[in-house]
């Protein structure tokens, strides 16, 4: 970095850059070195305490090196905007390949694993570029931290901000667990899945579902072409919902009012539909169908694959009126917790509701989906991520530097 | 109202912003026309905003579900931003810009009309919803001003006749855009946690959110670095097509196929 040291001093705007941009690219060839050597293995994170001693290390020597050797040229450009400029392009770059090829699975060999350009975000190139991005901002950071000024408060809150969220976030992915946890009514279980490395994990506390719900949008019907195989918008363009009453019309086709209308229920011996307990039948309605004049009654029923009855349309011109369950509005476990020590906690687990329970969160997640409104099983995420409150510390100080910037900046603006 | 009325309710809007801009001609030397001509451009926002209301009303939910929703809100608020900047820095031009975009925005609606759904995914009711589009739509307004003052930065430039007072305001409206820009980010990663489990999962939308977001933080580092306003004019107007991938591309790349926020589609 010879050439690097005369353009900090002369403080020449496009000479730090080059060399930046040339050091990014370094990194990211290296990186990519690496990838191919290991066959794409990508980086593993070390585990606790690891990776604790890891950041106590790397934060401090950024710490002692921003104060000892401040002025050597060196660690100025090491510190400075060019390198900041040239690694947030090399991250976008990076970040760009990860969000345009499919991160998933590829044949071993073939040339997105051998770069590993399908794990992106756990790649060398990817780690490299961001260990000195950590370099770069933690050394701009305790030079506008020491000594204090007050005007620099806001400089101090979004880097160090994002300089503890990143790589808390990183580092604690290693201890990050996701696991599932299947449970079903009126049965109570503690064995959980790790779908990434496939173990099976007891839980402290075990999960005993009373009742699993699900609450639907309300049925529709809608005209379909089976020609075409789409569905024919109706005059008013509103999918029609099933209600007693409610009339809908297709221009030059008809139009069919609902008659009658019954949520659960089964047909009998003749077909004919005979209302029954709740989540225990199918959706029926009468309709009365004109077509252009000539009127029909009958009954069509959305069915059920998991009831194992099929589905009643009858034909207008040469469409079938037929009709469709609502998509979920919300489905919830209603469950007790029993620790391994007893103590039992009532809880209903909904989505974006997550429930505390010794450290893990438990996440309403799926069900049955052939079951559907039948279901009786309930799928629950349980995670624990330790590294979560350094995290969220590191968003909430961006967001507060955030403010004062935005304070500032509306004040310039003013001025301007 | 539904989307029945949408096409009337479009071409109204259209007509009144039409309407306002032709009288500006005449407004010149005549205060009353002047007038006129405001009362008719804001009332094409009004009648949008009217329309929105109606809508959010039968739909029974907020309508920013579908990127048609959300381009009806663009359509309303983008010209907001033009007639302030005139109020407020006297600066003419942005608001033609404006209205013209949210014409565009009108028309793709025209084109593509939406279904009028009511259901809203379970991980989509949260109170995180509204505040979380809410600030990234009104963050992708103010950076497609911040576009298209940049262009029109350029384009002065072409014709020598650089103005530093509209280089500066495609400079704030970048900056409040990222401010914007960066709540979104971080209020979407709260609720991905409430929601999914986990703040970050690079998946396709949000890693082209955080693309975003790093196209306009090199921006502000370029202006850090006292870089020439006059290229900075170029960047801003080419970062918003980085935007633009990640608000309506994304769903058509090949590794949206597996993404858990195609809802917005
Ligand atoms: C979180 C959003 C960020 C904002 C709003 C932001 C804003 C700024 C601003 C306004 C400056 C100029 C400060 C001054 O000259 O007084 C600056 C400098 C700098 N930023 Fe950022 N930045 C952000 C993130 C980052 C990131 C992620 C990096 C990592 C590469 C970075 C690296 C730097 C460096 C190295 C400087 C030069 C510091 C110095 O001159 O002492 N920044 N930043």
């Amino acid at each position: 970095m010879a050439g690097s040291n005369k353009t900090v001093k002369t403080g020449a705007a496009p000479a730090g850059f080059r060399e930046a941009a040339l050091f990014t690219l370094v990194t990211i060839l290296f990186g990519c070195g690496i990838e191919i050597l290991t066959s794409g293995g990508g980086i593993d994170v070390p585990g606790w305490p690891f990776n604790l001693i890891f950041l106590l290390l790397f934060g401090g020597s950024i710490v002692a090196v921003a104060l000892l050797f401040r002025e050597r040229p060196m660690v100025s450009w090491l510190g400075g905007i060019p390198l900041g400029l040239s690694l947030i392009i090399g991250i976008a770059l990076l970040s760009l390949v990860g969000g345009v090829l499919p991160q998933e699975e590829y044949p071993a060999g073939s040339i997105m694993t051998v770069l590993r350009l399908n794990g992106m975000f756990s790649s060398w190139p990817f780690a490299l570029v961001t260990l000195i991005f950590l370099i770069n901002l933690g050394l701009s950071l305790v030079w506008k931290t020491i000594p204090f000024r007050a005007a620099n408060l806001q400089f101090m809150l979004f880097h160090g901000g994002f300089w503890l969220a990143l790589s808390c976030g990183l580092l604690g992915n290693s201890q990050l667990e996701r696991l599932v946890v299947p449970i079903y009514e009126g049965k109570a279980s503690n064995v959980a899945y790790d779908n990434k490395t496939e173990k099976v994990i007891h839980l402290p506390f075990a999960i005993f579902l009373k009742d699993f719900q699900i609450d639907e949008y309300v049925a529709q019907f809608a005209l379909y072409d089976p020609q075409h195989d789409v569905v024919i918008e109706p005059k008013s363009k509103l999918m029609p919902e099933l209600h007693k009453g409610v009339k809908a019309e297709w221009e030059g086709i008809g139009s069919v009012t609902v008659l009658d209308y019954l949520p659960d229920a089964l047909p009998d011996a003749k077909g004919m539909p005979v209302p029954v307990g709740d989540k225990k039948g199918v959706r029926f309605a009468k309709v009365r169908i004109d077509e252009n004049g000539k009127i029909s009654e009958t009954w069509i029923s959305s069915g059920s694959e998991a009831l194992q009855i099929k589905p009643l349309f009858v034909p207008m011109g040469g469409y079938y009126i037929v009709m469709a369950d609502g998509p979920p509005k919300a489905f919830r476990s209603n469950v007790m917790l029993i620790g391994d020590g007893g103590e039992r906690k009532v809880a209903r687990l909904e989505v974006n509701k997550p429930v505390d329970m010794q450290g893990w969160m438990l996440y309403q997640m799926g069900y049955d989906e052939k079951a559907g409104r039948y279901s009786t099983m309930s799928l629950v995420e349980a995670v624990r991520d330790p590294w979560l409150p350094a995290v969220y510390l590191g968003f909430f100080m961006i967001m507060a530097g955030n403010v004062l910037y935005f304070w500032k900046g509306v004040k310039k603006m003013e001025e301007a | 109202m539904t989307l029945v009325d949408f096409p009337a309710i479009a071409f109204a809007a259209v007509s009144c912003w039409v309407a306002g801009s032709l009288l500006q001609i005449p407004a010149r030397s005549n205060k009353a026309l002047g007038t006129l001509s405001w009362v008719f451009m804001i009332a094409g926002t009004g009648v949008l905003t009217w329309f929105l209301t109606s809508y959010w009303i039968a739909l029974e939910r907020p309508p920013l579900r579908t990127l048609g929703e959300t381009r009806l809100w663009y359509a309303t608020l983008i010209p907001v931003v033009g007639f302030i900047v005139e109020y407020r820095y006297k600066i003419v031009w942005l608001k033609y810009y404006c209205m013209g975009l949210a014409a565009m925005f009108l028309g793709i609606n025209y084109m593509h009309p939406d279904v009028f759904e009511k259901a809203l995914m379970p991980a989509l009711q949260s109170p995180w919803f509204v505040p979380h589009v809410v600030v990234y739509l009104v963050a992708y307004v103010m950076l497609a001003a911040s576009c298209v003052a940049g262009w029109h930065n350029v384009i002065l430039g072409f014709r020598n006749k650089r103005s530093s007072k509209s280089e500066s305001m495609s400079h704030y409206l970048a900056l409040l855009g990222f401010v914007l820009l960066t709540f979104g980010l971080i209020f979407g990663a709260l609720w991905a946690k409430e929601a999914w489990g986990h703040y970050w999962t690079w998946d396709p939308k949000e890693t082209w959110a955080f693309i975003s977001w790093l196209a306009y933080l090199g921006y502000l580092h370029l202006v850090a670095r006292k870089t020439d306003s006059r290229k900075l004019q170029w960047y801003l107007g080419l970062s918003f097509f980085v935007l633009l991938v990640c608000w309506f591309g994304v769903n058509y790349l090949p590794s949206a196929q597996n993404s858990v926020h195609t809802y917005s589609g």
